[in-house]
């Protein structure tokens, strides 16, 4: 038999794939296996994103015309905090680690699952209740606060159903992603393969460590801050409120001393994905491997201190201001590590353009600028004018839509092999890389233009003046939808039965995930592996398309 | 600054992108901006430039399957490019610090214009000196201003994208914003901070008289009984010290009472009992009709209630307590 026919005769280990092992409803609602959690998640977040988009798209089609076009100022008003609220906590934040990260993390340790596997289904039963809370906020007339919940608007006592709900919703989700930061940290410092030194750690899990961390640390005080905003509004304790003696800037303090954090939850994760596929795809060892690991330290701890710098204009002193721009500005270095090792990556390697390679490379351009324009937010010359304009959110789409739904798409066509066992369609994958690419910055870019002219943000109508950037930012906001539709097309048509199998290791990658099978057996790997260097590709042989790359054994230590 | 900085500047302006400038300190915002600018260009080009270049010259071909040998790491690149950013990053800080405390300061010279401010859903009302009230902001080119903003409802926040200028204007306390207008004309306050259904709508103009002739003949309109129907601040003031009985205990002409004397206490450092001192603004204030034991001055006693006022009476008793001079 050729190594080929081998590589073919599925299955290449003993035992029966995660998917088929047990069948009906109860098996995935019930299940313990970190992998059908995680699938579950993907399932959950994309159906978030699904949601999210559609009033992202309403609120683009409302901007069409400068006295808006679509509904009144309340329902755009409404549109716009759900689109944020659900975009920020049930896709964003949980997206990358709680459906790629849950699935991969214990592959790539080698270990049969994480630490605590009930934690890790009451995270996701957690998150559920959350995600029917906000639906709930939805059905019980929605919610016009703005994703921030600034009081004393959100608090405001005319409100009813909805700001408690909402809280409720935060609160549950937030809870969630403490379970899971939790259970990555203990997984990644308790079940290491025999021989997985930290620095033989993909560069996928010094990330989701680092966020691990961030969530620990940084959740709770969302927490605290919801609940006693929901106290607040029910019984007026005087914390928020200045009618009833308490101060609205400290909520603002609590909000940010999470959410800077939780910019830092999104995007690392997003990072680590970068990291891995940058380095399968140009097929040479990632370039400064403890420097990018130790960036995202220095990220996850920096971003704890920074947090002020959502508040320049809020009236806290001018000293506080500068120590928080000075923090701030810091960020760029860990962000400049990162970027520059990442391209060195790719010097002198043999680059292959398949769809996840494509999708980082538009990382690149995306988080760039994202990265770079945060220093004009960072530095306060030039933040105080642009404090609260469609600037700062070009900047942050750029960061959490460009750079990470952009990372995690390519995570997803990256592991897509694994999680399924079936290769998506590489020129749609590819057209949809390009259509995400060119759509997004066609939404985005002219919303930097009319922010620098002066237009504030969550503005339902607008001057007459910015109506040409804002038909420009609609229409690429369809053309970002469009690819968007192409990569879920692309993805599940590979379902089908017709559907082309995957090896075990298509993209010829040498992290752990990629010696099970396509998909893994439930129990993950038949024999547990042994530590080896992630980023080695020595040793690694490409039998053929079909059958993928071979040999990652004789790589072992 | 840098005369290609200048030009970018001018170049962005002309193009429509940003503002024009109408206040002292725009200028100065517009050179970190441009500074920034380039920067960003600079490294955006040169990340799209290597990344393109790598791709083009890298790519797996056939007569290319494999990466060349090339090491793993390099401490000296990786320090280029922690030092490198890292000094520019300083450069940054210190050039945006310097504008932003030029932005935060009154200017020397002229007696500031003090207006004060209140924002409310969805509309802005301006008090100016002389007991003028308007929905539009008046100011004197030229002349420094002080604002003074409050809220009556939720949080605001004051922008005129001319002055390269914000600040949130937060219910329950008061802050402020400094900043002289260079150029006579019309520009717009905008609202920054979401206030709910109407904020898009939450506008008022800004007129910057050419002198304080002109200003002065704008306020001088409809004062004496010639209508505008508002009552001043001054008005307000004198009527809650009257009515809600502040006169019992605080006189104005300096004789001592239970508490303290209002003649010439505004703007002075005053002792407390249990140490420290504190100032009478417009903070101080507001704590002490709020929460009158937090602050008390050395040699009287904390006797006096808490005052329940709205923000406008709170407002006026400020400007009664600045109208009460020192002196005969």
């Amino acid at each position: 038999m050729t190594p080929a026919e081998a590589a073919l005769a599925a299955p290449a280990v003993a035992g029966e794939s995660y998917l088929t092992h047990r069948r009906g409803v109860r098996s995935w609602l019930f299940t313990l296996d970190h992998k059908r959690i995680g699938i579950m998640y993907l399932a959950l977040i994309s159906a978030c994103l699904l949601l999210g988009g559609v009033f992202a798209l309403v609120v683009r089609l409302h901007l069409w015309s400068p006295g808006g076009a679509l509904v009144s100022n309340d329902s755009y008003n409404k549109m716009f905090t759900l689109h944020g609220a659900v975009m920020i906590f049930l896709f964003v934040i949980p997206g990358i680690p709680s459906a790629l990260g849950n699935f991969v993390l214990p592959l790539q340790v080698g270990a049969k699952d994480v630490a605590f596997p009930r934690v890790n289904l009451l995270s996701f039963w957690l998150f559920c209740a959350g995600a029917v809370l906000f639906v709930a906020t939805l059905v019980a007339g929605g919610l016009d606060t703005g994703w921030t919940l600034y009081p004393p608007y959100s608090l405001e006592s005319s409100r009813g159903l909805g700001i408690l709900l909402a809280l409720s919703g935060v609160f549950l989700a937030g809870f969630s992603s403490i379970l899971t930061g939790v259970n990555f940290i203990a997984t990644i410092h308790r079940m290491r393969a025999p021989g997985m030194g930290w620095f033989d750690l993909p560069l996928f899990l010094w990330a989701l460590y680092a966020t691990g961390i961030i969530q620990i640390f940084a959740t709770p005080v969302l927490g605290i801050t919801v609940a006693l905003g929901f106290l607040e509004r029910l019984f007026h304790l005087g914390i928020f409120m200045p009618e009833y003696g308490g101060d609205p800037v400290l909520f603002q303090h609590f909000f940010w001393f999470y959410s800077h954090p939780a910019v830092y939850i999104m995007i690392l994760p997003a990072m680590g994905i970068v990291s891995e596929v940058v380095s399968v795809f140009s097929r040479k060892p990632i370039f400064g491997y403890r420097f990018i690991a130790m960036s995202s330290i220095a990220i996850a701890v920096i971003g704890f201190f920074v947090w002020g710098h959502h508040m320049f204009v809020s009236g806290q002193s001018r000293w506080s201001n500068l120590v928080f721009s000075f923090l701030t500005l810091l960020v760029a270095i860990p962000s400049a590590i990162k970027t520059f090792n990442w391209l060195a990556t790719m010097y002198k390697g043999a680059i292959v353009l398949k769809t996840p390679m494509l999708y980082v490379l538009s990382f690149f351009a995306i988080f760039g600028v994202g990265g770079l324009t945060g220093l004009f937010l960072g530095a306060l010359a030039t933040d105080i004018p642009l404090h609260d304009t469609y600037f700062v959110v070009a900047h942050f789409h750029f960061v959490m839509v460009g750079a990470v739904m952009i990372a995690f798409l390519a995570g997803l066509h990256y592991w897509w092999p694994k999680l399924t066992g079936r290769m998506y369609d590489e020129r749609t994958g590819i057209a949809s890389a390009i259509l995400v690419f060119l759509g997004f910055n066609l939404t985005f870019i002219p919303q930097f233009l009319v922010g620098v002219a002066g237009m504030p943000r969550r503005y339902a109508t607008y001057a007459a003046r910015f109506q040409g950037m804002n038909r420009l930012s609609t229409v690429g906001a369809f053309v970002l939808t469009l690819g968007l539709g192409f990569a879920l097309y692309g993805l599940l048509a590979s379902l089908r039965r017709s559907g082309a199998r995957a090896p075990a290791n298509p993209w010829g990658a040498a992290t752990l995930e990629w010696s099970a099978a396509s998909p893994p057996i439930t129990e993950n790997f038949a024999v547990p592996p042994l530590g080896r260097r992630p980023y080695d590709y020595t040793g690694l042989r490409k039998v053929s398309d079909e059958a993928g790359w071979v040999g990652v054994e004789e790589g072992a230590r | 600054m840098n005369p290609a900085l200048h030009r970018l500047g001018g170049a962005l302006l002309a193009a429509g992108y940003l503002p024009e400038r109408a206040s002292s300190i725009a200028a100065g915002v517009d050179h970190v901006f441009g500074f920034l600018f380039w920067l960003s260009a600079f490294f955006l080009a040169l990340i799209l430039g290597l990344t393109a270049l790598f791709v083009v010259r890298y790519r797996e071909r056939p007569d290319r399957p494999a990466p060349e040998p090339c090491p793993d790491h390099d401490d000296r690149l990786e320090l280029l490019w922690i030092a490198v950013p890292l000094v520019l990053v300083l450069i940054l800080f210190v050039a945006s610090t310097r504008v932003y405390l030029a932005m935060t300061s009154l200017e020397p010279g002229a007696a500031p214009l003090r207006v004060d401010v209140t924002a409310r859903k969805w509309s802005w009302w301006f008090d100016h000196p002389g007991g003028k009230g308007s929905k539009e902001l008046h100011l004197v080119a030229g002349r420094p201003v002080e604002l003074v903003l409050a809220s009556t409802d939720v949080i605001h926040s004051l922008y005129v994208p001319e002055f390269r200028l914000k600040q949130d204007a937060v219910p329950g306390r008061f802050t402020r914003m400094v900043f002289t207008p260079t150029v006579a004309g019309t520009f717009q306050v905008l609202c920054a901070e979401y206030c709910g259904t109407n904020h898009s709508a939450m506008s008022a103009p800004v007129i910057v008289h050419p002198d304080q002739a002109a200003f002065d003949a704008w306020a001088a309109e409809g004062q004496g009984g010639g209508g505008g129907g508002a009552v001043s601040l001054l008005q307000v003031g004198k009527a809650v010290y009257d009515e809600k009985g502040c006169s019992g205990c605080h006189s104005v002409d300096g004789t001592p009472g239970v508490g303290p004397s209002f003649k010439g206490i505004w703007g002075k450092v005053h002792a407390l009992q249990g140490g420290g001192s504190a100032k009478v603004d417009e903070a101080y204030v507001r704590e002490s009709i709020v929460n009158p034991g937090a602050k008390v001055v050395v040699g009287f006693e904390n006797l006096m209630p808490p005052i329940p006022l709205e923000e406008r009476e709170v407002q006026g008793i400020i400007t009664f307590l600045q109208s009460v001079k020192e002196g005969p």
